[in-house]
């Protein structure tokens, strides 16, 4: 808890950081008034009507946003405690290695959900709002689980693998890159493969790519690469977790022995 | 307690040297650069670089492998040619990823982890002009970079290029092409790159939300936006069909222009020019106050 | 109050109403101040200004006002006078994957040496600082002070006429802190000038009585410290005095207005004068008369630089 608290805090009296937060709270801001003309004028409903598709839309505007906080609060949660040689010193408290663990991801996660989940589930009362009714909730009831549930995956993935990542060095900076490279690079190998062969079998490569198709399942939709079974896409997701989760544990210790 | 005066007047003068005056310009790039180039090429951040480049070698190897074997392997009924592999690996790997990242990850970085390490300082009182701490490593980064990405798209295209001296003699004057236009792209944006990292706080994220936000964007939307990224240049340039692995590609082939060779080539020239002397005056105005 | 002890000799620093802020933090405050070749400490707790003062000496750091030289030239943006400077920095930073005598080389070639004489000159500032063994080791494996001595040799390699040393027995075991202490003295001897800058107070007695002390951004005093000690008179002086029969002494002492206030320690006497060269001279009479029986120690705990850093700091 003070952990996170702490960082939590640090980050908040960052007023950069607090503009970029705002900056992701914008696609909100656009959606909210679609839904707003949507609602009140039926001319503009045909175009600009909310659909559960537009709930998963959303997810797709945020991502990059989601890509520059994991980025700018993520690179440097273990890397400069790494620097500086307070890695020791945390665990030298009474202060188990999970605890120290928890508190960094709950710094990220709580950022991450700022800009995933609250402004998807505000839009989703938004939208009752306006409406006046409870008619497309009704219809739609799998959203309030879909959106939480595909907000902590998306969450839980770049958290741990932001942070594993972080546990490997002490440059904030290599770091930043190396996640860079796991989102982009990823997806731009499976481009490659998928313009030569026209086929998206090899969709499994992009990290991105995994959670688009396992978003669009939660959601009820058509799968984004129906080559690629969705269940493979889920275990890569996970699988990246479980690997983070053991990087972590193997990386976060008190003393460092080298060789 | 006794001080004993140690002032000048009282022992003995050794001979001094005469100190030289500051070195010029070029005499202090050169030595900065000679300082750069071996932490560049063997630091962690090469062991990236060649796994960011092992990658399209990689799928090369692979093809070459499965063209030995089975001859042009086919997917889903779709025979899959070196020269298309190639032509992607050059779009989609080099250019939107590769060339980028490493601008971004080195470009910024050439001042900014002296001043992170604390290291700076050092380079700071010597008796050379800022500037030539900023081109030396600047030089450094191109020649690090150049010799490690280059050689790998050679690599990758004698991999994917059937062995007949007639198919390599057509394309070949492709390839000095993207050797170019690659080479072309690492001194641009690592010089962009330099401005950002001198000058701005978080240079790294701020270099890859250009990179990859606002150049993405940009190229996407019609109008005169797109003439403010490198990569309209650069992608004018690219010899091979433009790919259409995406909607954002596809959309950005309905709305591509492609401006004159010589138009490309002198713009980027004016923006790697503009850039790094910006960088360069920067470095010379600005304080460097190191976290205590 | 500054105190002031001027000297003849042309200043190797010359401050004039410099001040350096950050923002609503002044890290130095109107500053004038010339400082004499030799060796002087610039002495002053932690976030005093000495490193900032030292920064701007070295064109790290623009000032906000007033203007400052080096030998005798202005610093910010002037790297031609770095020919002539050494500076040794605070920060424990290094290129750590690379070998002493490499990181001395290849920094001294930035002074325009050439490889052979780049190589000679780093093996000498490494024999001096006595790192000679380690000089093929990376600099990441070396000891605390083997780290401040290769600092120090980076300082000297170019041979300069001017040091800076920021704190450069920082991370020193008494051994290595005497043995730096006995090279900046013969650095000294040799002619050049150096300014060294400390908090520890019997570091900078042992190797300067010249300082500066800096408190708050400002110049406190300037100049010899016994002589500092002798101007702040509105202090009163003390002495320790022991002898066989400390009663008796303190009532000599006290039939004098010299004497304005004493007490008494483990059989000694501690008495505070506003006169101390009146008080001094009693009680040489009195030592050599034995009238107050035999006195076998007196000293001043007063004409130190503790003494007078703590009542200017106050």
């Amino acid at each position: 808890m003070i952990i996170a608290s702490a960082g939590i805090r640090s980050m908040i009296g960052k007023r950069k950081f607090l503009g970029l937060l705002l900056l992701a709270w914008l696609p909100f801001l656009i959606e909210a008034i679609r839904f707003y003309f949507a609602a009140n004028y039926p001319q503009a409903a045909m175009i600009l009507g909310a659909t559960r598709e537009s709930y998963r839309e959303f997810f797709n505007y945020q991502a990059f946003f989601v890509f520059l906080i994991t980025i700018w609060v993520g690179s440097g949660l273990i890397a400069n405690d790494k620097r500086a040689n307070a890695l020791q010193i945390y665990l030298s408290k009474p202060l188990t290695r999970a605890e120290y663990v928890a508190g960094k991801l709950s710094i990220l996660i709580v950022f991450l959900l700022l800009v995933t989940w609250l402004p998807a589930m505000l839009l989703l009362v938004l939208h009752m709002l306006f409406q006046g009714n409870l008619d497309f909730i009704r219809a739609n009831l799998l959203l309030f689980p879909a959106i939480t549930l595909y907000s902590f995956l998306q969450v839980l993935l770049a958290a741990f693998t932001m942070l594993a990542l972080s546990s490997l060095s002490n440059s904030s900076r290599f770091v930043a890159i190396l996640y860079t490279g796991a989102i982009f690079f990823t997806d731009a190998v499976y481009g490659v493969l998928y313009a030569v062969t026209g086929n998206t079998s090899f969709s499994w490569i992009s990290l991105s790519g995994n959670l688009r198709q396992v978003g669009n399942i939660i959601f009820r939709m058509k799968p984004v690469y129906p080559d690629t079974p969705w269940l493979l896409s889920l275990a890569v997701v996970v699988g990246m977790i479980v690997v983070s989760t053991v990087i972590l544990d193997r990386r976060v210790r008190g003393v460092e022995v080298v060789s | 307690m006794a001080h004993e005066n140690t002032g000048v007047s009282g022992g003995q003068q050794t001979e001094r040297a005469q100190p030289q005056g500051a070195a010029s310009l070029s005499t202090g790039v050169m030595r900065v650069f000679d300082l750069s180039l071996g932490q560049m090429l063997w630091s962690r951040r090469t062991v990236f670089m060649a796994l960011v480049v092992a990658a399209p070698m990689a799928l090369a190897l692979l093809y070459r492998i499965l063209h030995a074997s089975f001859g042009d392997p086919e997917v889903n009924g779709q025979a899959v040619r070196g020269t298309t592999l190639f032509g992607m690996t050059i779009w989609l790997l080099y250019l939107r990823f590769i060339v980028p990242i490493l601008g971004v990850f080195y470009g910024t970085s050439l001042i900014a982890d002296e001043v992170d390490d604390k290291t700076i300082t050092y380079l700071f009182v010597r008796p050379i002009p800022r500037r030539s701490v900023l081109l030396g490593k600047y030089l450094a980064y191109v020649v690090s970079t150049v010799c490690v990405v280059l050689p790998s798209v050679m690599v990758v295209y004698f991999l994917t290029t059937p062995f007949d001296l007639r198919i390599i003699a057509q394309s070949f004057p492709a390839l000095a092409k993207d050797l170019g236009l690659l080479g072309a792209g690492l001194v641009v944006y690592g010089a962009v790159f330099a401005f950002v990292g001198t000058r701005l706080g978080h240079p790294l994220v701020l270099g890859l939300v250009f990179a990859f936000g606002w150049e993405q964007f940009a190229l996407f939307v019609p109008g005169y936006l797109r003439r403010f990224t490198v990569m309209y240049y650069l992608q004018a340039l690219v010899p091979h069909a433009m790919p259409q692995d995406s909607a954002m590609s596809v959309l950005q082939s309905v709305f591509r222009e492609v401006p004159s060779a010589l138009q490309c080539i002198g713009w980027l020239a004016a923006i790697w020019a503009v850039f790094l002397i910006l960088a360069a005056v920067t470095i010379e105005r600005r304080e460097y106050v190191l976290e205590q | 109050m500054t105190v002031t002890i001027a000297t003849d000799a042309r200043p190797i620093v010359q401050a004039d109403h410099l001040s350096k802020w950050y923002g609503q933090v002044i890290g130095v405050n109107d500053i004038t101040v010339a400082v004499p070749p030799g060796v002087t400490g610039l002495l002053g707790p932690n976030g005093a200004g000495k490193s900032t003062f030292m920064k701007l000496m070295t064109g790290q750091l623009k000032p906000s006002k007033g203007a400052i030289c080096v030998l005798g030239e202005p610093v910010w943006r002037n790297p031609r006078i770095f020919g002539r400077v050494g500076l040794c920095p605070d920060q424990d930073a290094f290129y750590e994957r690379m070998t002493g005598a490499d990181w001395l080389a290849a920094l001294v070639r930035l002074n325009g040496y050439d490889e052979k004489r780049a190589k000679d000159a780093a093996h000498r500032a490494l024999e001096t600082v006595d790192l000679l063994e380690a000089a093929g080791r990376k600099i990441g494996s070396y000891s605390k002070g083997m780290r401040q001595r290769v600092k120090l040799a980076q300082a000297i390699v170019h041979d300069p006429e001017l040091l800076i040393l920021d704190e450069p027995l920082a991370g020193m075991d008494p051994i290595g802190r005497r043995r730096t202490i006995r090279l900046i003295r013969e650095w000294a001897r040799e002619g050049r000038s150096i300014l060294v800058s400390s908090h520890i107070l019997h570091e900078i007695e042992a190797m300067t009585s010249s300082i500066l002390l800096i408190n708050n951004g400002r110049i406190l005093a300037e100049g010899d410290v016994h002589q500092i000690r002798e101007l702040i008179d509105e202090h009163p002086h003390t002495v320790y005095v022991k002898g066989e029969d400390p009663r008796r002494l303190a009532r000599a002492f006290l039939a004098e207005d010299d004497v304005i206030g004493l007490k008494f320690e483990d059989q000694a006497v501690v008495v505070q004068t506003s006169r101390p060269d009146a008080f001094y001279a009693r009680l040489t009479e009195l030592a050599a008369s034995a009238e107050a029986g035999a006195v076998s120690e007196v000293t001043s705990p007063d004409d130190n630089l503790q003494a007078v850093f703590q009542y200017l700091v106050k």
